[in-house]
């Protein structure tokens, strides 16, 4: 026995040393966390690739990748509270109230921005802003903006006239244009528009952008949908009711079939997240996808405007085992490197967040993210709230009231008011 | 002297042997139990202490028409999946029990391979069936609604009957091999001795089998009970970015206080009240169901 400890001490104090010396030798390591599974998850992957390639003497991002939406918050939050996690983590934008109030987010200082060569005018205003705290002070870097964008089929809308000279779809704002143009296409076993309607989170982002279109105010100074916000609320959920009423959009089409419906050409439009820019260029990369396009959600109201959100990059507030100066700096630098670099991550589907990239010609060339990056500068994120973000209560509320209203299972205007009284109820 | 001295060094060796349980059990299950309790009575965050405030959350728990929900939700899953899932196995291990060699090998993994199935699998594979556009089960659905098909896990009165339809398929060949074992223990002489006294199947069914496996069906029972007031993997996946609200069982509100709104203290209070509702509940119903086997 006490041989056996003997040597089980011994070869723990080997490996002990033999550890020590690789660290010391090695060179700098960025623990990352995302939470990017999807499509847009393999071009970040190689991206990092590309990162440990160009720094292979200096910087390794040792990354891991976990499930997106509440599971990866809760997990970024207990570790962070016992001084464990990450040096780095991707977060959405609309969840960083919630991580500031659960106090997992380190403040990034306007020294250690400048330092680091991050300036706010390379930023929209909006997406910049949505990474402070009620305080201004900075919590994140935003490194793209995506959005729900509106997907075409050219050749339905080319036979219905509806497809202009540019091969853009012509003449679908304001709610009579689009309303006729959905009821135009749907015919001969075609639908006008396909849309996961059986998915709360999409529920939300259309809901939300019809809002804004109409200067609605989802939340103020604490009060959801106050005064004639909520008729503005019951005006989009009625609008979006009428679509599957009137059998232009199939009712409670999951997320999956949904993208069927348009990638096999019974559906002439689909309302997605530019996050599905991959598939469909992936498709007709196989040649099993007809003649495609995107464009910025039509204004159906008074102006246009769009749902946004924002994956950004965050350090962790560990307690008791901050990330120390050094590894910030560094951090803030590979910040900075991703977004010059975010061009690739534009594949994805997103909009670069990082303007110099967004304006370049490079970009201007990249379809068809260009066609519809004009919705950046009407993007509106969602409000600043603890209670709301990405698989936050409002998120839960779109599923429980948008959902059954746009598919006629609940009546827009008890909709708009029991999704406002049920939000209040959680307001502390 | 000696055998005091032996006493003690054996009562030393037991200590020993019985530390690592004990410890175990202890951190794991009494410690963050008496916490539980502990931090019911508090406004704790999910991490972290938080004031001590009285009956504040259950109070909350009572006027909180969510909770209510959630514990009807409960209720009324166990109702539908229990019963059936103990009935459903028994006629399913009678029936496999008569099958000889290799017939009711085959068979019985058939009915137990589901069982095996991790819940994210059972969800992908029902998910699919049941699809609104694509799913071979609509084929049978649409008749029935009228021609169209139906979102059955987003139309609210098919929603629980759905979650429990396919609970009983994926936990039934559990449920079946005790019976089966519970089968294998009843002697054949005493249905050659009936069948002999003219009984016909039904009555052997009903005087012979029925009270023998009763000790299983007991087991059977009270292991479903407890599972299903736990029920929260299936009812999670199918719901999500549905009414998750409409839908929301007593776990479920457990999760979403605790890990997505932050109240830990909530969460806990929610917590204990379904630990005390398994604990009178599966009690109870063994107490019952055991004293109504003695009887017989």
């Amino acid at each position: 026995m006490k041989k056996f400890i003997k040597a089980a001490l011994a070869a723990t104090a080997l490996v002990t040393v033999t550890a020590f010396a690789a660290g010391v030798q090695a060179k700098d390591t960025i623990v990352w966390w995302d939470f990017l599974g999807g499509g847009d998850g393999v071009r970040m992957k190689s991206l990092i690739d590309e990162f440990n390639k160009e720094h292979a003497d200096t910087v390794e991002i040792q990354a891991t990748t976990l499930d997106w939406g509440t599971p990866f918050y809760t997990k970024v939050q207990t570790s962070a509270a016992v001084g464990q996690g990450p040096d780095i983590m991707t977060y959405h934008e609309s969840r960083i109230p919630l991580g500031i109030s659960t106090g997992s987010l380190s403040v990034i200082t306007p020294e250690e921005l400048a330092a680091s060569g991050i300036k706010a005018d390379d930023f929209e205003p909006a997406n910049w802003k949505a990474a402070q705290g009620a305080d201004g002070k900075q919590y994140a870097v935003p490194l793209d903006i995506h959005s729900i964008i509106l997907y075409y089929n050219k050749t339905l809308l080319k036979n219905a006239g509806l497809l202009g000279d540019d091969g853009k779809p012509k003449g679908l704002d304001g709610v009579a244009n689009w309303d006729a143009a959905l009821a135009k296409l749907t015919a001969n076993g075609v639908v006008g528009l396909s849309v996961p309607t059986a998915d709360g989170g999409t529920m939300w982002r259309i809901f939300y952008t019809l809002l804004n279109q109409q200067d609605g105010v989802f939340l103020k100074d604490n009060k959801f949908l106050d005064g004639d916000n909520l008729d503005k609320a019951a005006t989009a959920l009625t609008e979006m009711n009428k679509w599957v009423k009137s059998g232009w959009t199939p009712k409670q089409t999951e997320y999956a079939a949904s993208i069927a419906l348009f990638t096999s050409g019974k559906a002439a439009f689909h309302i997605n997240g530019v996050w599905e820019v991959p598939t469909m260029v992936d498709l007709q990369k196989k040649g099993q996808l007809f003649d495609w396009g995107a464009i910025q959600i039509p204004a159906l109201y008074a102006h246009p405007a769009t749902w946004a959100d924002s994956h950004s990059f965050a350090i962790p507030n560990r307690v008791g085992n901050p990330v120390d100066a050094a590894k910030r700096k560094l951090v803030l630098d590979t910040v900075h490197w991703f977004n010059q670099h975010s061009l690739e991550w534009a594949g994805g589907g997103h909009l670069p967040a990082f303007s110099p990239v967004r304006s370049s010609d490079d970009f201007k060339n990249l379809k068809p993210n260009s066609d519809y990056s004009s919705l950046a500068a009407t993007a509106v994120f969602d409000p600043v709230s603890t209670l709301a973000g990405v698989a936050s209560p409002v998120y839960d509320a779109a599923g429980n009231y948008v959902l059954p209203a746009m598919n006629g299972d609940l009546d827009p205007k008890d909709a708009a008011s029991q999704m406002r009284d049920d939000l209040q109820g959680q307001v502390k | 002297m000696a055998i005091m001295k032996s006493k003690r060094a054996e009562l030393a060796t037991a200590a020993v042997l019985m530390a690592p349980f004990i410890i175990i059990y202890g951190v794991l299950f009494i410690y963050p139990t008496i916490k539980m309790v502990q931090v019911s009575f508090t406004d704790a965050p999910l991490i972290g202490d938080g004031q001590f405030n009285g009956i504040d959350n259950f109070v909350r728990l009572w006027k909180d028409r969510l909770f209510s929900t959630s514990v009807w939700n409960t209720l009324y899953f166990v109702l539908l999946s229990v019963i059936p899932s103990t009935i459903i196995a028994l006629f399913l291990a009678m029936g496999v029990n008569r099958l000889k060699g290799w017939l009711q090998s085959i068979v019985l993994a058939c009915f137990f391979l589901p069982y095996i199935l991790p819940v994210s699998v059972v969800y992908r594979i029902w998910a699919w069936i049941l699809d609104k556009d694509f799913g071979i089960a609509q084929v049978l659905l649409a008749p029935f609604n009228g021609g169209t098909n139906i979102n059955v896990f987003r139309d609210l009165p098919l929603f629980m009957p759905a979650a429990a339809l396919l609970t009983v398929w994926w936990l039934i060949g559990f449920n079946m091999l005790l019976y089966i074992a519970g089968l294998r223990n009843i002697s054949t002489e005493i249905y050659e001795a009936a069948s002999l006294d003219g009984a016909g199947r039904w009555t052997q069914f009903w005087n012979i089998t029925w009270p023998l496996i009763w000790p299983v069906t007991v087991l059977v029972l009270t292991i479903q009970l407890i599972l299903q007031l736990k029920i929260f993997d299936q009812v999670y996946l199918f719901s999500r970015g549905g009414r998750v609200d409409a839908t929301s069982t007593m776990v479920q509100y457990i999760y979403k206080q605790a890990f997505q709104l932050n109240h830990g203290g909530v969460g806990a209070a929610a917590s204990l009240v379904l630990f005390l509702v398994i604990v009178i509940f599966s009690v109870l119903q063994f107490q019952l169901l055991r004293t109504r086997g003695g009887e017989k």
